[in-house]
């Protein structure tokens, strides 16, 4: 691989990127409604759950809950919106879409690198909605450059990651019907195999093996060491299991995508 | 030997229960235009996908002006243009949005992508839709933006899997005349499949007919249809002699009666209808009235198929398919 074909891989990864972007531009009403469910979680749950007040003895030192959990909740916002993306990629294979992007000299798995990063742009949106819901209710987060700029690239990592998931899933799944039952049978697992709404001490003892294996587990971390609790040394740590799980799922889906039309 | 745009060479396609492709081998020329002509199944899309090294073949070999699609799918890619049978234009942007992104994706530089783009929506007769959502468009109007987009990068061969299908008559003889068009102006070599006879017939130099996976016969319209047999002139006369001055004339009789109707066998039907009028006339016979009944492409897939194509049942999903390719289309 030469310098040449490296900048085409990723630049036809944006363009694949640009067209996402430019199909919210034209339909903005998609991010607001991906946004009711979180904001109940947050309004709801969160704040039904911080009346509870045993439950702050299992959670880190000095948070109250709603700090715990808003990390867990923007994680789960994000990962909702990018594990249905294998349905979008079966909806356009349906409909022509992909054969079509395929036929263009654009290299097959700069197409599902382009996609998966379009699935992180639509997590960025949810990312910033909830950090401006927290301030609306008033939760102590921490707000610095830093840490907002973390918390995007985590955002980032953790959509490309589900969204590479949901379209090696959608390779070998192929319609719309498996794929919307196959979402549903995943996240949640994933949400309560996570530290997102409570933390991994207090689930039965057979759920930790799970958990410790969960990306989900690494990024409701990393993201709770950046917002909440401020302690960022095990950041190095969680940012190389996901990162190494993204790539993972993004050769998975790569080597499913060729399948995809034949 | 002169560079062909495309050459198949025994081409199979074998999936696990059915053999789509068998054993097919054609050559297509610089600047033609060459169809394959078939019902739903018998193997056209399959071989264009492998043209479009979208998916593999399973022996053959194939080539794109002398470049095996086997070994470097990229630069094959790179010389095509696509438009599948599906709708493949996006709804959800602009009409000059989906036009950009392939431009881009085809690595078109900046400072020409503008300029092209302009060109290909005027070429095209978008000019005026051009910043309007694709989902507003008619069947006809989509179909011209999805030839946009694949004729953007100028492509040496523009593939058009079913141009037509779903499209009413004036939005089909629109797209039609353009077709020709791009061949004429640019040179592209086109490549289409269809299974409509009068499609084939209007457009294509040469055409390949398939069934079942096989190329049964190969030529130019006329070539085929002359491998049917000739025109048939049927002559009406009160002159019960008729029939024996058409004899005399030196014609071929296929069928006669004694009230003076007779069917004639011949080739270029047309031009020899005033000649055969006028030696008639000499010959003193009044003629009631002539008609003439050329070979049609339906005849020549009812010889080598056995079968008439509008009979023929495709499969569910194609019919699925073709079927929500309409709806959409006329919605």
């Amino acid at each position: 691989m030469n310098l040449g074909s490296v900048k085409r891989y990723f630049s036809s990864a944006l363009i694949i990127t640009e067209l996402e972007l430019r199909k919210i531009k034209h339909d903005q009403s998609q991010i607001w409604i991906r946004l009711i469910q979180p904001a109940l979680w947050l309004c709801v749950y969160g704040l039904t759950m911080s009346k509870i007040s045993g439950l702050t003895s299992f959670i880190p030192k000095g948070l109250t809950y709603l700090q715990f959990m808003t990390p867990g909740v923007l994680a789960q916002s994000a990962l909702f919106v990018a594990i249905f993306f294998g349905i979008t990629v079966v909806w356009e294979r349906d409909l022509g879409l992909l054969g079509k992007l395929l036929s263009t000299p654009a290299p097959r798995s700069s197409i599902v690198l382009g996609k998966a990063l379009s699935a992180g742009v639509r997590g960025i949106f949810q990312a910033i909605a909830i950090i401006i819901l927290a301030l609306i209710l008033r939760i102590d987060i921490i707000l610095s450059p830093l840490s907002v700029l973390g918390v995007f690239v985590i955002t980032i990592l953790l959509s490309m990651c589900f969204a590479c998931l949901s379209m090696a899933l959608a390779s070998i799944f192929k319609t719309r019907e498996r794929m919307m039952g196959i979402g549903q049978a995943i996240t949640m697992p994933l949400f309560f195999a996570s530290s997102a709404i409570y933390p991994i001490s207090m689930m039965p003892g057979w759920l930790h093996p799970i958990a410790v294996v969960n990306p989900l587990t690494y990024v409701v971390d990393a993201m709770r060491d950046l917002l909440a609790t401020g302690n960022l040394s095990s950041l190095p740590v969680d940012m190389l299991a996901i990162v190494l799980a993204t790539l993972f799922f993004l050769i998975l889906a790569s080597r499913g995508f060729r399948r995809m039309v034949s | 030997m002169e560079e062909k745009a495309v050459a198949v060479l025994n081409l199979s396609k074998l999936y696990p229960r059915v053999k789509a492709v068998d054993g097919v081998s054609f050559t297509v020329d610089k600047g033609e235009i060459f169809g394959l002509l078939g019902p739903n199944g018998a193997g056209k899309t399959t071989i264009i996908r492998i043209l479009l090294t979208l998916i593999n073949l399973s022996s053959g070999k194939v080539f794109l002006f002398d470049v095996d699609v086997t070994k470097n799918s990229e630069k094959v890619r790179k010389m095509c243009g696509y438009v599948p049978q599906d709708v493949s234009a996006d709804g959800d942007l602009t009409a000059y949005e989906n036009i950009l992104i392939y431009a881009k994706l085809y690595g078109m530089p900046g400072k020409e992508r503008k300029t092209r783009i302009q060109e290909v929506l005027g070429y095209l007769d978008l000019t005026e839709r051009a910043n309007d959502m694709v989902k507003t468009f008619s069947g006809g109007m989509m179909r011209r933006l999805e030839i946009a987009q694949a004729m953007v990068n100028r492509p040496k061969v523009l593939f058009l899997d079913e141009p037509s299908i779903g499209l009413d008559p004036n939005a089909r003889r629109i797209i039609w005349v353009l077709i020709k068009k791009l061949r004429d102006e640019f040179g592209t070599t086109i490549f289409l499949t269809t299974h409509d006879m009068n499609e084939a017939d209007v457009l294509c130099d040469r055409i390949g007919i398939m069934n079942k996976g096989h190329l049964a016969v190969l030529g130019t319209p006329a070539q085929l249809k002359s491998t049917v047999g000739g025109d048939v002139i049927s002559i009406n006369s009160n002159n019960p002699a008729c029939t024996l001055k058409v004899k005399e004339l030196g014609y071929s009789i296929i069928s006669d009666s004694s009230d003076g109707h007779c069917d004639i066998v011949v080739s270029n039907g047309e031009n020899l209808i005033p000649q055969l009028l006028d030696s008639l006339k000499a010959s003193e016979v009044q003629v009631e009235s002539v008609s003439l009944k050329k070979p049609t492409l339906d005849d020549v897939f009812l010889k080598y198929t056995g079968a008439r194509i509008e009979g023929e049942e495709g499969s569910f999903a194609e019919t699925r398919r073709t079927r929500k390719a309409f709806q959409r289309f006329t919605k």
